[in-house]
């Protein structure tokens, strides 16, 4: 087995896609995906906007649950259990598989409360000081404790776009995921905030699986490790990411990634 | 010459100073266009022609205004100094009958006098109203004619009439927006008038502390002490408006928008809502005998049957619960629009956690969404203090200062309409105390709106 | 090939491809030059060849400064990086085939003396044809990006140490025989020396034409293939 393959097709995949399609009423938004995601490598998903990207990531989750016309054929797994089997709990799967969302979203609490409410709603702690626990080692994983660890109270509103990304990050994190499913989270961010997350991605590689959707090319070669490009619901190039920058194998993935695309 | 031809008159000016300014400004452009110069023409013909059409009619409508209300009085001096008026009575009431008699004759309203003395006055009347006609029309005239010749001669290749239109136009706008303002200013002038002659009557301490409400005891002459203690009123007030129909309202109305904004299918959702909505379009008088002859009797039966026989057959219960109903609409559709407005992005961050959608609603969403629905509950309660008709039908009249829901006790607005309804003398202490309530309701009504007004602002500018 | 959505991004990848054809003119025609100046014991035209070479060199600097620039402000991906690195190196690589043919130039006015040093010359015009058509064919295949005319550059290559290692053994035995034109004929060995560097040169521009237009290293070859493949 080569690197490359070992790199697309792990040993050991946390989670796996074969044949993945997903219908909007007749309307076929993805065309047949399989990739896998394991703990030790990113992922990063590019194409041009309304290529399926997002809608893949989030079949992954089951958000795409909350669309009622959305159809999902072929089969997802995470520890080898099919997601979309009726006996899987869509709540624990979720809290196995955390997201990240393009605009951060904390809610209106205090920076504490939204770490807290994952861990809450979920009973991981019983006690307050187990929820403290939780709390600094979330933020601290999220890169964010020593900035907000004497203003825990204040709203989590208040912080600025990048704190506030990191904040949701680590609310993710405060469930104790597996996997973390990163939607754009940082098209709304300025460069010095979208480097602090970048770095904090490479930091998590390893403890969790992360799959990422970015429509900056620039940062999936940076953070990544492999790369699948879409284009209209297709998987149209999936490939080690050194590969698919210096040497995309499909005219498409490389007219898009030269900056040829339409 | 009538007033209708007169009218008729000056838009055939209007037009045709439109027309002819039209036809000049183009004349003018052509003219200045051949100059090359890409200033030389500032505004369209058409607003030439606007520019000097508003300048002839405006000045002759507002002066034609102005004389509607002058004439009339010019005209009876003019018939008093008449010799025929000499034999007018005295008596200012019979003098202004047959005054009138005679108007209306030589107007053509009426076709013979019942006063045989009318008739005397009718030709003078009538030449007086034509004199006065024409040379209210003659000046309207004039007016029409120096207001569009001086605008037209101020038509100039480089002349900037669109400037100017635009500022009639805004002038325009502004005079109707005043006038609605100055209208409400007039009615909260007269009603701090009519109160202040009340307070000078009873003392405000009375009034706004005063525990007993009688006013007939006062009008029956056993004097204004005591009589007029509106916390009885304030309190029925609350008891129903805020506190019972609240019970009712906000729960349902809460419930009901979480329902529409998180559970329905978009088919439901469609059908559901302007269903709700059709709750307030429903005349309050159809409430409120639904109210009286509906649900009171069945809450006084129920009551009576669990053993209250004090139950009345006018309970603050039954106003409360059918206000509470009329209202619902006004909480879930302002609940609807915060919970709507909560960004999708807070939901699905709750959802991708691993909350459940009633998790995510009750922890997320009704959080984020509180200040839009405490508002939403302050135009409620202010819409229901100010509700009249179902408590005039299902309330009662008794003031009682009661915490039993099944006796019947008054509002504000009741007692309003029990003051002025009828014959009145509109210089008692009773008839004036309805203003004084009113200038009660007014302002708590007034604070009401102001608060959550604020709140639901400051709460719209959080999200966007 | 499509264009970039940002043409000022086509504009700069023009200009620098035209550079690169001039500096590959000028270095194929310096090579030529400095031949016939061997030939024709030409002086003049060999030190019009040693001049031109500044000229090459001017645009070497100048293609430099233009790809840091693309690489800054275009960040270029893909085939782009490819062919902007390609050329980076390129440049550097006809800046050194253009220093050869100064090279020879150079030796003309020493060999000039003894006309009958010419008798070994007669080989060398040949084999210097053969290497200015490498670089010529070279540079072709990048403006094409055609990668089958970059291999068959490279294997070209052997005909050029070919010649070599038959120029070698001439000179040797004419110089066995004539030791006093020792001199001009070590002289002439340069030349030779020179030329199979230049086509070993034309190689390495081949091999990154190559890189750059498929994204492939060209499999391990015997580098030069000859035993005269030491660097000078």
């Amino acid at each position: 087995m080569t690197e490359e393959q070992k790199l697309l097709s792990p040993a050991d995949p946390k989670m796996t896609a074969r044949d993945v399609k997903v219908f909007y009423g007749v309307k076929e938004a993805i065309k047949g995906v399989s990739i896998d995601v394991d703990m030790d490598n990113v992922t990063a998903f590019i194409g041009p906007s309304g290529c399926g990207k997002s809608t893949f990531l989030r079949t992954l989750n089951r958000m795409n649950d909350t669309v009622a016309s959305a159809r999902v054929e072929g089969t997802i797994t995470l520890d080898g259990e099919d997601i979309y089997a009726p006996s899987m709990d869509v709540v624990q799967l979720r809290a196995r598989v955390g997201m990240v969302f393009q605009k951060p979203n904390p809610f209106p609490k205090s920076i504490y409360e939204n770490i807290a409410y994952g861990p809450r709603i979920h009973g991981l702690a019983s006690a307050k000081a187990d929820l403290d626990v939780i709390v600094e080692k979330s933020l601290r994983r999220a890169g964010l404790w020593d900035e907000v660890k004497d203003r825990l109270n204040d709203s989590g509103t208040a912080l600025s776009g990048g704190q506030q990304q990191r904040l949701c990050i680590g609310r993710a994190i405060a469930v104790e995921p597996e996997v973390i499913l990163m939607d754009e989270p940082c098209s709304a961010l300025d460069p010095i905030a979208t480097a602090k997350i970048e770095e904090l991605i490479h930091e998590l590689r390893g403890r969790y699986g992360i799959v990422i959707v970015t429509h900056n090319m620039q940062q999936a070669a940076r953070v990544s490790q492999r790369t699948a490009f879409f284009h209209l619901g297709e998987l149209v190039e999936y490939g080690v990411t050194s590969d698919i920058f210096t040497n995309p194998r499909q005219e498409r993935t490389k007219d898009y990634i030269t900056g040829r695309y339409g | 010459m009538t007033g209708p031809a007169i009218l008729l008159l000056l838009a055939g000016l209007g037009a045709i100073a439109w027309v002819s300014a039209r036809a000049r400004a183009m004349r003018l452009a052509d003219v200045a266009r051949a100059t090359g110069r890409r200033d030389a023409v500032h505004s369209l013909p058409g607003y030439h022609g606007w520019y000097v059409a508003l300048w002839t009619l405006i000045p002759a409508a507002i002066f034609l205004a102005v004389w509607a209300n002058v004439a009339p009085g010019l005209v009876t001096q003019q018939v008093l100094h008449d010799p025929a008026a000499q034999s007018l009575p005295a008596d200012a009431f019979a003098r202004s009958a047959i005054l009138g008699e005679a108007r209306a004759i030589a107007a053509g309203d009426q076709a013979a006098a019942f006063n045989p003395a009318s008739n005397a006055l009718v030709d003078p009347y009538s030449d007086a109203i034509t004199k006065y006609g024409v040379i209210g029309a003659v000046l309207a005239l004039i007016l029409a004619f120096a207001g569009g010749a001086y605008a037209f001669t101020r038509i100039r290749a480089d002349f900037r009439a669109r400037t100017r239109v635009e500022r009639l136009v805004m002038a325009t706008l502004l005079v109707a927006s005043l006038l609605a303002i100055v209208t409400t200013l007039g009615i909260v002038g007269s009603l701090l008038w009519e109160s202040f002659r009340f307070f000078s009557m009873v003392s405000p301490i009375d009034f706004l502390f005063g525990l007993k409400w009688s006013p007939q005891s006062a009008a029956m002459g056993y004097g204004n002490d005591d009589a007029f203690g509106a916390v009885p009123l304030f309190w029925g007030t609350i008891f129903i408006g805020a506190i019972i129909a609240m019970i009712v309202a906000i729960p349902l109305g809460l419930m009901s928008a979480v329902y529409l904004t998180q559970y329905a299918s978009p088919t439901v959702r469609k059908w559901m809502k302007p269903l709700l909505e059709v709750l307030a379009g429903v005349p309050t008088v159809v409430y409120g005998y639904f109210a009286a002859l509906t649900i009171a009797p069945a809450l006084r039966d129920l009551a009576v049957s669990i053993g209250i026989h004090s139950a009345s057959s006018e309970s603050a219960l039954a106003a409360g619960l059918v206000m509470g109903v009329m209202i619902i609409p006004f909480v879930s559709s302002m609940a609807d629009d915060s919970i709507a407005a909560v960004p999708q992005s807070m939901r699905d961050g709750s959802l991708a956690m691993g909350a459940t959608t009633s998790e995510t609603i009750r922890k997320v969403m009704i959080p984020a969404a509180l200040p839009g629905v405490v508002g939403g509950v302050l135009l409620a309660v202010s819409r229901a203090i100010g509700e009249t008709m179902i408590v005039v039908m299902a309330a009662g009249l008794a003031a009682n200062l009661t915490l039993n829901p099944f006796a019947s006790v008054t509002t504000v607005t009741t007692q309003i309409v029990q003051l002025l309804t009828g014959d009145q003398e509109f210089d008692s202490a009773k008839t004036l105390a309805a203003f004084a309530l009113g200038l009660v309701l007014f302002i708590v009504t007034l604070l009401l709106n102001i608060v959550a007004l604020r709140v639901v602002k400051k709460y719209r500018e959080a999200y966007e | 090939m499509a264009e970039h959505t940002i043409k000022a991004f086509d504009e700069e990848i023009d200009r620098l491809r035209g550079l690169i054809a001039e500096m590959g003119g000028r270095a194929e025609a310096a090579i030529e030059n400095a031949m016939l100046a061997l030939q024709r014991q030409d002086k003049v035209l060999a030190a019009q060849v040693v001049e031109g070479d500044k000229r090459i060199d001017a645009i070497e600097a100048e293609v430099e400064k233009l790809i840091i620039q693309v690489i800054a402000l275009r960040a270029p991906m893909a085939n782009d990086l490819r062919d902007v690195i390609a050329a980076l190196k390129i440049v550097s690589v006809v800046e050194r085939i253009g220093d050869y043919a100064k090279n020879i130039a150079k030796r003309v006015p020493m060999i000039a003396a003894n006309t009958r040093t010419l008798e070994p010359i007669s080989l060398l015009p040949s084999m210097g044809q053969v290497a200015g058509e490498m670089v010529h064919d070279a540079l072709n295949a990048f403006a094409a990006r055609d990668a089958d005319l970059a291999l068959a550059v490279v294997e070209r290559d052997t005909v050029v140490d070919d010649f070599y290692n038959s120029v070698f053994r001439t000179l040797v035995t004419f110089m066995v025989e004539n030791p006093k034109t020792i001199s001009e004929c070590a002289h002439l060995l340069f030349i030779a020396k020179n030329i199979e560097r230049i086509g070993d040169h034309a190689t390495n521009v081949a091999e990154m034409v190559y890189f750059a237009a498929t994204g492939q290293t060209l499999p391990d070859r015997e580098r030069g293939g000859s035993n005269a493949a030491m660097e000078d």
